[in-house]
């Protein structure tokens, strides 16, 4: 199925100039500074020109850019560009490490057998050129590449994608990986026909197929047997390995680490991919990461032509001034649309969780949810938290995911009356004439909404939940925590009201997220792992899943993800307000991208992107 | 004298594992851990398990700190969970990177700041000096996280200098320490500003109750040129107060100045302690602390034994201290 979200909101600035400037003069010595300092004259001069200086910058004046026109707009082989990331790969080993920069390292560094294209979201190959699937649909036959070589010039064959799926696998390897490549929990059997055709076997009818392999880079068996052999895979490839003990099969190579400043990768000679008109890819010679931990110094750099493109989406405070850049020329900003993610609300829907508590006779009750759906005023979200930018959201998924989107999903109005009648069904109500409600036995509705500390989008949302649910009556209590403590309480402890948090989905089909739709998943977020549903329309939804994952019908698996959409929309174990959209900027020197909307948006493809040189 | 740096020598010690175990035991008892966040992202939680038990999560949190203290005694801060290396390693790259930024900042607060603070001080009224007490006010009243951002956008603005990082990735070999200099330029001013003015204010107090001393007038009233005696006889005399406090100064500024270096992006100690405590990072928060508390030890032992040089009243008055 044709699929092109990401493309359809994009829009590009004028044709703009190069705004590089690692290059320019620094005319302010630190030795011209006590040289001023020998005549009284010279330090008044200098201390009202720092301040002249600081009152100037601060209205605005720009100075122009030192401009160069893009010779070119087709890509040619060549350049670099410069990134950035805000904290360092945790390891250069992808089993071993889950944070965004290491998966970004072996985005760039290595190669996998089967590509999601993140903008059509349609399968393409990578190493392997070409595959068929058996009549049942659980063999999938796979033709390899022929004549591919490691970054080091070894020959790549059968045996390292053997060798790559076997060292996921390994329980000693610890892989953060193996859960990825499983099939409803089953691992894959992966065999080697001879030394360029590779069989997978799925253990049960399993509808994503290969989708699941997007994540699995294939690694170079001649470097890394031994490791595994020896039990210590998972700290091999660690942040002090020496550089030329890596290989891989991605377009470039590390070729020089700074700790704590940037990471330099290189061509890698060796690399498979060419464009369609034959050119040998990558066409950048060089990919400059630095780690920027500010976001503010990130954005400034960003504006002022010192970073070509950021890693991760813009922050909607920082939008103003990008488009500003972006109408002087200096920068394309793009619209990606709006995020197949969004934050949510949920309850601790966990049975006996608020045993003893008088709040147990209505805390988990589907009319209190669906109560705080009417009255949370979404439009306010979407402009307070979201600056105007994200669209109401009423089910499990946002409009941002179009394929699997149900559009019939109902929307529910901002209807603060309503709620306080749903309420009063459940004999809440306000029985002192203070404003506020009161359950049966006179105690005050009342609940705790945990969220992380420092995430202004949980931060303000909360504030506002806490605001709406004040004027129906509702006291809201807000505890905004470390991001420890809140995954401690809803997740390892399990002792909490309420949360406001975010369940990233890790694929837009719905068939590679059981945990999170199975009730005996360990994402189910709100009851975890149950042994047995804890409720019908939980059972219906593993029922309707457990058909979905397994069907090989398109039209049917959309059709069982409507109903399970329709009952996740009825019972709301997850309130979602706000989707946002999406944003990112680069540089007008930067050619050839093709954004998408998820991370990292303009360099998922880092072979094809190119740069004015 | 001996006697009395050996004790400061111990005190540091103390001091050092005070404040990393302190920084070790409240990492541990908060809630969550370094796996925490990993395992609600869907990390597969027998691999987890596995990593908590080789960084001794999984013991009881009196037992971990006896394992972690009778190591680190030996200088071994154990494994960072972040990086997956020798924390000792870790600190000493940063530190060594925190120390050139530190010394910078320090070496331009006191070139700015102590010849204004003497001439500001040493001239009752008049523009400029009005002018330079309103500027230090200024920067006084700024943190220096206001002063980085407000120095990162200048440089974004106008382009004179690198916003962020160290080095330059292009930088050729023979301009490294141009390049250097570059990069130092908004950190260290970030950091050295305020400090300058600090100074600036100290020593003009000093300087304004030296001037009027007997001493001053005499040699004034004998002929001697006021620039000489201002810059040589009354600075000497003013300098003792700034020297009393010039050693928390170093020891505060080398301990790290975690806003700044986050800012410019500086891979100094001060980011790397805010990213172990953002992680939970256990044994990289409690080894950047016992840094922290190491630089701040020496800088103040370092200063207290340049005051006694200066004024040997200090180590007199320190010796009596200690034989009473």
């Amino acid at each position: 199925m044709s699929h092109e979200h990401a493309c359809l909101h994009a829009k590009s600035s004028s044709a703009g100039s190069l705004a590089h400037s690692f290059d320019r003069p620094t005319f302010w010595p630190v030795s011209q500074l006590s040289t001023r300092l020998r005549s009284r004259t010279s330090i008044s001069i200098t201390l009202l020109a720092l301040l002249a200086l600081v009152a100037s910058t601060g209205c605005g004046s720009t100075p122009q850019p030192e401009h160069a026109a893009p010779a070119a707009h087709n890509p040619t082989r060549g350049g670099e560009i410069v990134t950035s990331i805000r904290s360092e790969p945790q390891t250069f080993n992808r089993h071993s490490g889950r944070d965004t920069s290491t998966n970004l390292v072996a985005l760039l560094t290595q190669a996998r057998l089967v590509r999601i294209n993140q903008a059509t979201q349609q399968l393409e190959p990578a190493l392997a050129e070409s595959w068929t699937t058996s009549a049942d649909g659980l063999t999938v036959t796979m033709a390899l590449r022929r004549g591919v070589v490691f970054s080091d010039g070894q020959p790549f064959t059968s045996a390292d994608v053997v060798f790559s799926f076997a060292v996921a696998y390994d329980p000693k390897s610890a892989s953060q990986l193996a859960d990825s490549i499983q099939a409803l929990g089953k691992n894959l059997t992966v065999a080697a026909v001879d030394d360029h055709t590779v069989t997978i076997a799925f253990p049960v009818p399993f509808a994503p197929g290969l989708r699941i392999l997007d994540v699995l880079p294939i690694l170079p068996r001649h470097k890394l047997e031994a490791a595994a052999k020896a039990g210590t895979f998972a700290k091999a490839w660690g942040l002090t390995t020496p550089l030329e003990e890596m290989a891989g099969l991605g377009p470039f190579v590390l070729s020089n680490y700074q700790p704590g400043q940037r990471l330099i990768f290189s061509r890698n000679p060796h690399y498979y991919g060419k464009a369609a008109d034959g050119t040998e890819l990558p066409y950048l010679d060089r990919i400059v990461v630095e780690v920027i931990p500010d976001q503010n110094a990130e954005v400034l750099r960003l504006e002022s032509g010192q970073l070509d493109m950021m890693t991760s989406e813009i922050s909607l405070d920082a939008y103003a001034p990008l488009k500003r850049a972006a109408d002087q020329g200096r920068l394309t900003l793009l619209d990606l649309g709006v995020s197949p993610n969004a934050d949510a609300l949920w309850f601790n829907l966990k049975p006996g969780a608020f045993a003893g508590d008088p709040r147990a006779a209505w805390i988990q009750r589907d009319e209190l949810r669906r109560a705080i759906s009417l009255a949370v005023d979404r439009k306010a979200i979407a402009d307070t938290v979201f600056l105007g930018a994200g669209v109401p959201v009423f089910g499990a998924e946002t409009p941002g995911n179009t394929q699997w989107y149900w559009t019939a999903t109902p929307e529910t109005p901002h209807d603060p009356a309503a709620a306080r009648q749903l309420l009063a069904s459940i004999g809440l109500t306000d029985r002192n004439g203070d404003g506020m409600l009161e359950d049966a036995r006179n105690a005050p509705v009342r609940f705790t909404l945990i969220t992380q500390k420092g995430r202004p989008n949980y931060e303000r949302a909360a504030a506002i939940v806490r605001e709406d649910l004040k004027k129906i009556g509702v006291a809201v209590d807000v505890a905004a925590l470390d991001v420890s403590q809140v995954i401690d309480a809803f997740y390892t402890k399990q002792k909490y009201d309420a949360v406001i948090y975010n369940a990233i989905k890790t694929d837009i089909d719905p068939g590679t997220n059981p945990d999170f739709w199975f009730s005996s998943g360990s994402a189910h977020v709100w009851n975890l792992r149950q042994k047995t549903p804890a409720t019908d329309w939980e059972k219906r939804i593993d029922e309707l899943m457990a058909r979905q994952i397994a069907s090989r019908d398109e039209g049917e698996r959309h059709q069982l993800y409507d109903e399970v959409q329709k009952i996740f929309a009825e019972h709301l174990p997850m309130i979602y307000f706000v989707a946002p959209r999406v944003y990112v900027a680069h540089s007008t020197r930067v050619l050839n991208v093709t954004p998408a909307v998820a991370r990292p948006q303009l360099l998922w493809r880092p072979d094809t992107v190119a740069a004015v040189h | 004298m001996t006697r009395y740096v050996a004790r400061r020598l111990a005190f540091a010690g103390l001091l050092v594992v005070c404040v990393s175990s302190a920084s070790f035991l409240l990492a541990r008892l908060a809630p969550g851990d370094f796996f925490t966040e990993s395992i609600a992202a869907g990390g597969n939680p027998e691999a987890l398990a596995r990593a908590r038990a080789r960084f001794g999560l999984d013991k009881s949190i009196a037992a971990h700190y006896r394992d972690w203290l009778a190591s680190a005694v030996r200088f071994d801060f154990g494994d960072s969970m972040l990086y997956d290396r020798p924390v000792r390693g870790l600190i000493a790259e940063r530190a060594a990177n925190t120390a050139v930024l530190a010394v910078t900042a320090l070496a331009l607060a006191t070139a700015i700041g102590l010849p204004l603070g003497v001439f500001a001080g040493s001239r009752r009224g008049g523009l400029l000096p009005g002018a330079i007490r309103a500027a230090s006010l200024l920067l006084l009243s700024m943190p220096p996280l206001l002063t980085s951002l407000l120095l990162v956008f200048i440089a974004a603005r106008t382009g004179w200098f690198p916003i962020a990082g160290m080095r330059s990735a292009s930088a050729a070999p023979s301009g490294v320490t141009l390049d250097l200099i570059r990069h130092l330029v908004v950190p260290s001013l970030a950091i050295g500003l305020p400090l300058a003015a600090m100074l600036e204010r100290l020593q003009a107090q000093a300087m304004s109750d030296v001037i009027g001393e007997p001493f001053v007038l005499a040699a004034l009233a004998r002929g001697v040129p006021r620039r000489r005696v201002v810059w040589r006889d009354a600075l000497k005399a003013a300098l003792r107060p700034i020297a009393g406090v010039y050693g928390l100064i170093v020891g505060t500024v080398l301990s790290g100045s975690f806003a700044v270096e986050v800012i410019t992006a500086w891979p100094g100690l001060g980011a790397l302690m805010l990213q172990a405590l953002r992680a939970r990072d256990v044994y990289l928060v409690a080894g950047c602390a016992a840094a922290g508390a190491l630089f701040l030890a020496v800088g103040t032992l370092a200063s207290d034994l340049a005051l006694a040089l200066v004024d040997p009243r200090a180590s007199e008055g320190a010796a009596a201290a200690e034989a009473a």
